[in-house]
């Protein structure tokens, strides 16, 4: 156990000692800033409340999270390939799968800490330009109104399983292909094309839709006690919770199957 | 020999896409013992050292490290083996120090005085603290043989590691590796396509074509040559047609190149010059032809089919 927080570790380092990390960080951070500068100079007399700007920058953070963890996840894999490291990091004494695993954890703890990242400091920044309201009259949400803390931490919770249901899916594409430019293309695409996928789907009038991936990417429609993403076919949150992870089953079962035995050429 | 192999390839086999590019190959390299892997580009060299640590299947055979099977029992099979294969690619937006702690971390008990150890080994202590990326290929070959040695492997692989050093360089490393035979006991197992760097390098070399292992044999050392055995000789003289016939067939004497050329022992070549002197020949020279790896290399492959 101590020896396979080692491997972690050592993802860890390749993860942290990149400059491109850091960038990610910068702008987990930066926009926030940004954006509030922007808001007091461009409306100064009508400043939203604290949360409701959280809960804008969030949603533009949100993405960002998603496409940052991607990235790390397509690279985890073809990323060793492509630098020919690969060789040198399965002549160890470790069975493929640990090394698998050691780096799908060292991913999703990549996303969490991005995640906590946005969540702090969107609520620090959002305090520091706007003051601390309680009970935010101006949110769009009726929970967001009474209950800001527990509705932001749902909202941040429901984007980061989204998030690591498509990382999952680049992560096997990543062990799949040993490709990273076809990965992040792909996973990039079903990121930024899920939503129009989806309608296009249910325009089709089939119900097939519901156990599809890209509907159950938006779960924070199930805040304030909605019917979910797909309004003409009502869901519960665990139909969702279960498609996805049905979806993260088999993502995780390719990625194993095809990095486990292979050739490496 | 009494000991038991480092390693044993048994009959391995590898064939891709119906295509046999490995033909049944079948060796073994003893505790302490320098062995050559010797063969043109192409000829299998890279795929054979894929199959014995553990990156390629096998698609018949096997091969067992320290009685173990890298099928079967790949984790301890290859906690005996250190390696690097083609060219050493290491992590380049990490320092040759924070590459050699990752791999350090992933075996057992290797300390930071053991890094610092293999550090000085390789002789990389001034530039160890520096990025990969800005390191010459000279110096990521070292630090691929460092990575390759952290862990004391009982078998040290390495694939034409020679690639990009220079002279002085390939030399360090010839003296490293004997060294490490030597002292250690360990297996070293090096590829190359160069017939004289292997010669100077090995205790024995196999010689690979096309997939086929068709000669192993022990590498000639020039202070392991018996007085007794013959050698073939060129004599540097005047008319060497008339001087054949002076020879009278002693020592095998023929015309090599325009040249005369005899096979005798070092007794046979004082007498051959005595008679051509007293027949009123000027000998200008008497020059032993070694045989050369590269001789007996082309004596084995001559005649096979090329391409
Ligand atoms: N992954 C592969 N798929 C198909 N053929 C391959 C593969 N790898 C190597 N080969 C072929 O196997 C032969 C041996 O290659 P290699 O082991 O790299 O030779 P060497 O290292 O001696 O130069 C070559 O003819 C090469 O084209
Ligand atoms: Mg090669």
């Amino acid at each position: 156990m101590a020896d396979f927080l080692r491997l972690l570790q050592n993802e860890n380092m390749k993860i942290y000692r990149r400059v491109g990390t850091w960038v990610m960080y910068a702008f987990i951070i930066g926009i926030p800033l940004v954006m509030s500068l922007a808001i007091i100079s461009v409306t100064p007399e009508d400043p939203p409340s604290n949360w409701l700007f959280m809960f804008i920058a969030s949603n533009i953070l949100a993405s960002l999270i998603a496409i940052f963890t991607v990235v790390k996840a397509a690279d985890a894999v073809a990323g060793e390939f492509s630098q020919g490291t690969i060789k040198l990091l399965l002549i160890r004494p470790w069975r493929r799968s640990s090394i698998l695993l050691s780096k799908f954890l060292a991913m999703l703890l990549f996303g969490l800490a991005l995640t906590a990242a946005a969540f702090t400091v969107t609520l620090v920044v959002g305090t520091a330009f706007f003051g601390y309201t309680a009970s935010p009259e101006d949110m769009f949400s009726e929970m967001g109104r009474k209950n800001p803390w527990g509705y932001m931490l749902l909202w941040y919770l429901y984007q980061f399983i989204s998030a690591v249901a498509v990382a999952s899916f680049a992560f096997m594409m990543s062990a799949a292909f040993r490709s990273g430019g076809l990965t992040i293309g792909l996973s990039i695409f079903i990121l930024l094309a899920g939503g129009l996928i989806t309608n296009l789907l249910s325009l089709l009038d089939k119900p097939i839709v519901k156990y599809t991936l890209f509907p159950h990417l938006q779960l924070t429609s199930y805040l304030d006690g909605g019917p979910g993403p797909l309004p003409q076919y009502p869901m519960t949150l665990g139909f969702s919770l279960a498609v996805l992870g049905v979806h993260f089953a088999v993502f995780v079962a390719v990625a194993w199957l095809a990095f486990g035995r292979r050739d490496v050429a | 020999m009494t000991q038991s192999p480092v390693v044993r390839l048994q009959d391995v086999t590898k064939k891709i896409g119906g295509r046999t590019i490995i033909d049944r190959i079948s060796l073994e390299v003893y505790p302490g013992e320098v062995f050559g892997f010797l063969g043109p580009n192409g000829s299998g060299k890279t795929t054979t050292i894929r199959m014995m640590v553990g990156l390629m299947s096998i698609t018949s055979g096997d091969i067992l490290i320290g009685g173990h099977s890298i099928r079967k029992e790949f984790p301890q099979a290859i906690r005996q083996v250190g390696a690097i294969v083609e060219n050493p690619e290491l992590y380049r937006y990490l320092t040759g120090y924070q590459n050699l702690v990752h791999f350090a971390r992933m075996a057992p008990g290797i300390s930071r005085s053991r890094i610092d150890e293999v550090v000085r080994l390789v002789g990389m202590e001034s530039r160890i603290h520096d990025k990969v990326k800005r390191y010459s290929l000279g110096m990521r070959q070292r630090l691929g043989v460092a990575q390759a040695v952290l862990h004391r492997p009982r078998l040290l692989v390495l694939d034409e590691p020679t690639n990009g050093l220079d002279p002085a360089g390939i030399r360090e490393l010839r003296d490293y590796l004997r060294k490490l035979a030597r002292e250690e006991g360990t297996a070293v197992f090096v590829s190359s396509h160069l017939l004289s760097e292997m010669e100077l390098m090995c205790d024995r070399v196999a010689i690979l074509q096309k997939g086929r292992v068709v000669d192993i044999r022990a590498v000639r050392r020039d202070s392991e040559s018996s007085e007794a055995a013959p050698d073939d000789v060129w004599f540097d003289v005047e008319r060497p047609e008339e001087a054949l016939r002076v020879l009278d067939g002693l020592g095998k004497g023929r015309i090599e190149d325009g040249r005369l050329a005899v096979t005798a022992d070092r007794k046979t070549v004082a007498e051959i010059n005595r008679k051509l002197v007293e027949a009123g020949f000027s000998v200008y020279g008497i020059r032993v032809k070694t045989k050369t790896l590269e001789d007996q290399f082309l004596e084995v492959t001559r005649g096979e089919s090329v391409g």
